[in-house]
């Protein structure tokens, strides 16, 4: 039986090595996919296009620090988290229209008069595209974090001039602030003073004058001491969280990672079905099913070999996949054997549920459009597992871990002991997909 | 069910039913062919014709009955009435594979021989998918005959024939008889087909057996010269 096995095999082979355009489809299509999912997440990258109008022609600038800051400042520092195009209000109203832009910025006239009065915020306001809502939200989301970095350089800044001023009132020196300058004594020098006028009226007979001056020396003493605790508190009000995030290793960057393992996921999974699903109905098709279960084969043995040759050519297919992965992007593909550990039992699991509904399909056409209807929400649905719901429906079918396994192997560094898991809830859920599969095909035959 | 195989009939089936949710297609038919015999299979359209067939092919089991004899499980040779072969295989192909899969020593060998057999040779490198209707038929029977069974069961096999396919085939098949030694076990709707080509007839209605016995012997129980004639008797008074 396991020899007429291996003959059906090479024979299903065969004919898929015959069939050039299946072949080509094959092989194309989880190349066309890698493809689209690079280029998704290249465009990921980029910066998007945001109109810029600037309604302030004052020209004016705020000084801040050593440094006078203007609106093209602030355009400039935009610009690194989205690419600005400067439009007037008219011509950024049409490109936003038109889909050109996918956003409009506009500064307002005034926008440095009130941020050096420092009385009211200057107002930024930005318009996203209404026709592409996700993209709007996503821009919308970088134009709050580079007000908010925008923001946190001018605040980081501020602190700095601030303390700059205290150490003028602790050491004493010239000022420059806010449209105001000027000499300033100092507290050093200040007590420097106070102790010599106390000591002229001591040694002139009039200590109890100079007594009645105590009070006013401890106050310029402690207010020197608070001072130099104000350079600590100040930095700390800048930033009072820091967030620190380890760079990934090299080579295992999470989202390039998150994208192959969806592409592969996508084409294995689909191949997988869709190979287990036609090569079993087609034997029905072609009548020879009712010949082969005549003792030539057992059920058992023939869903087996079904599954066996989705799962080779999965293999192969994913192999080819990686590969490709290996040689024409940055991350890095390793640890061969457990792939093609993961690759043959999520091949095996995948085709044992393509068999399944070859079993329970009647002619090839029902089988494989079924299995497009079931095999894609189930791939979204193995991809996107946030709900407990989605997660749990995830792990009876095999799309869910197969997706994790590969994940793993693309973005940890090191292979943690749950993917031996992972590879076997795919061989079990594959071989009770093909255990269904044989009941339902030997009661369909029986019937 | 029980399957023996013993000495005696080729085949011996007894008491032999199949019911399909609760309906009975096939009621206790008994029947018995001997080595080199043929016997054809009548009845008006859900006798259980196809039925009776497939359970003595072994592709679907009785309900209740037995069979035993030579003429069973992997000694029967089965041609259903849509060929059933892999349409993008070549003819020699299909042979040999069905011929690797019935244990043959060689497989290539043995293809070879069912080429010549089933005088296919001509077609050896033809996809089945490009045969005509009757070279297709002739591929059904020839991998049929990959097992080297002792009884050949058709299902209607010259349904989508035309009179000129039909009557090599009749041939070829008489010829398989003479030199092999081959039963054969067919059912038809042609009640001349039957007569001419079967030693005996046995024919079924509503899965029960209305006659059993030679053509001659049908006319005479019905008093009339033809055999369709009285075929058409009994399903009248069958009816």
């Amino acid at each position: 039986m396991i020899r007429n096995a291996g003959r059906l095999l090479v024979k299903d082979l065969r004919l898929l090595v015959r069939g050039r355009a299946l072949l080509a489809l094959l092989v194309g299509y989880p190349l066309l996919v890698a493809v689209l999912v690079a280029v998704a997440l290249q465009s990921g990258e980029q910066r998007p296009s945001v109109a810029f109008v600037n309604l302030d022609t004052s020209g004016r600038t705020v000084q801040v620090g050593s440094r006078r800051l203007g609106v093209e400042d602030y355009a400039r520092r935009l610009g690194q988290e989205v690419h600005l195009d400067r439009l007037s209000p008219g011509e950024a109203s049409r490109a936003l229209d038109q889909g050109r832009v996918s956003a409009v910025l506009t500064i307002p006239s005034g926008f440095i008069s009130d941020l050096q009065a420092g009385v009211h915020p200057p107002v930024i306001t930005v318009e996203t595209s209404r026709r592409s809502p996700i993209q709007a939200d996503a821009i919308q989301r970088r134009l709050e974090s580079a007000i908010f970095r925008v923001n946190q350089q001018l605040a980081s800044t501020y602190v700095d001039q601030t303390l700059h001023l205290v150490q003028v009132l602790v050491d004493g020196g010239d000022v420059s602030a806010f449209t105001r300058s000027g000499h300033v004594l100092g507290l050093t020098e200040s007590r420097r003073l106070v102790r010599d006028v106390q000591a002229s009226l001591r040694r002139s007979g009039r200590a109890d004058v100079a007594a009645r001056l105590d009070p006013l020396l401890n106050f310029i003493v402690q207010a020197g001491v608070n001072l130099d605790l104000a350079n600590a508190a100040a930095q700390s009000l800048t930033n009072p969280i820091r967030l620190r995030i380890p760079p990934p290793p090299q080579g295992r960057e999470p989202l390039t990672g998150f994208g192959f393992a969806g592409a592969l996921l996508v084409s294995l999974g689909l191949i997988g079905t869709l190979l287990g699903a036609a090569a079993l109905s087609s034997e029905r098709e072609d009548g020879t099913l009712t010949r082969l279960r005549r003792g030539l084969i057992r059920t058992e043995g023939l869903v087996g070999e079904k599954v066996s040759f989705a799962a080779l050519v999965g293999l192969v297919v994913g192999l080819l996949l990686l590969a490709a992965v290996a040689i024409f992007t940055a991350l890095t593909v390793d640890r061969w054997g457990l792939w093609i550990a993961s690759l043959l039992a999520a091949g095996l699991a995948f085709g044992a549920f393509g068999v399944l509904i070859g079993a329970l399909a009647r002619e090839t056409r029902t089988a494989l459009l079924a299995t497009i209807m079931l095999a894609l929400p189930l791939i979204f649905l193995g991809l996107f597992t946030d709900s407990a719901i989605a997660s749990g429906i995830s792990q009876v079918f095999p799309f869910g871990p197969a997706f994790r396994s590969f994940q793993t192997l693309l973005v940890e560094p090191s292979v943690p002991g749950r993917l031996g898991l992972r590879i076997g809830q795919l061989l079990l859920l594959g071989l009770a997909f093909g255990g269904i599969a044989s009941f339902a095909l030997r009661r369909r035959a029986d019937a | 069910m029980s399957t023996t195989t013993t000495g005696g009939p080729l085949l011996r089936g007894a008491g032999l039913a199949k019911r399909y949710r609760g309906v009975a297609a096939l009621d206790g038919v008994d029947l018995e062919l001997e080595p080199g015999g043929s016997l054809a299979l009548l009845g008006p359209n859900g006798a259980g014709k196809t039925t009776l067939l497939r359970i003595l092919a072994g592709v679907t089991p009785p309900t209740a009955g037995t069979l035993e004899g030579a003429g069973t499980g992997r000694g029967v040779g089965w041609v259903p009435q849509r060929p059933a072969v892999y349409q993008r295989l070549t003819t020699r192909e299909n042979l040999r594979l069905f011929a690797a899969l019935e244990g043959a020593a060689d497989p290539d060998v043995a293809a070879d021989r069912l080429l010549e057999r089933a005088d296919l040779v001509e077609f050896a490198g033809r996809p089945a998918a490009e045969l005509s209707t009757g070279t297709l038929q002739r591929l059904n029977l020839g991998v049929a005959l990959a097992g080297a069974p002792a009884l050949l069961l058709l299902d209607e096999p010259t349904a989508t024939l035309s009179p000129d396919q039909r009557h090599r085939l009749w041939g070829w098949l008489a010829e398989l008889r003479r030199e092999d030694r081959l039963a054969l076990l067919f059912s038809t709707q042609s009640v001349h087909e039957a007569a001419a080509n079967a030693d005996r007839m046995l024919v079924l209605v509503r899965g029960r057996v209305a006659f059993a016995g030679t053509a001659d012997e049908l006319t005479a129980a019905y008093g009339v010269d033809d055999a369709e004639a009285a075929f058409l008797a009994l399903l009248e008074a069958g009816a």
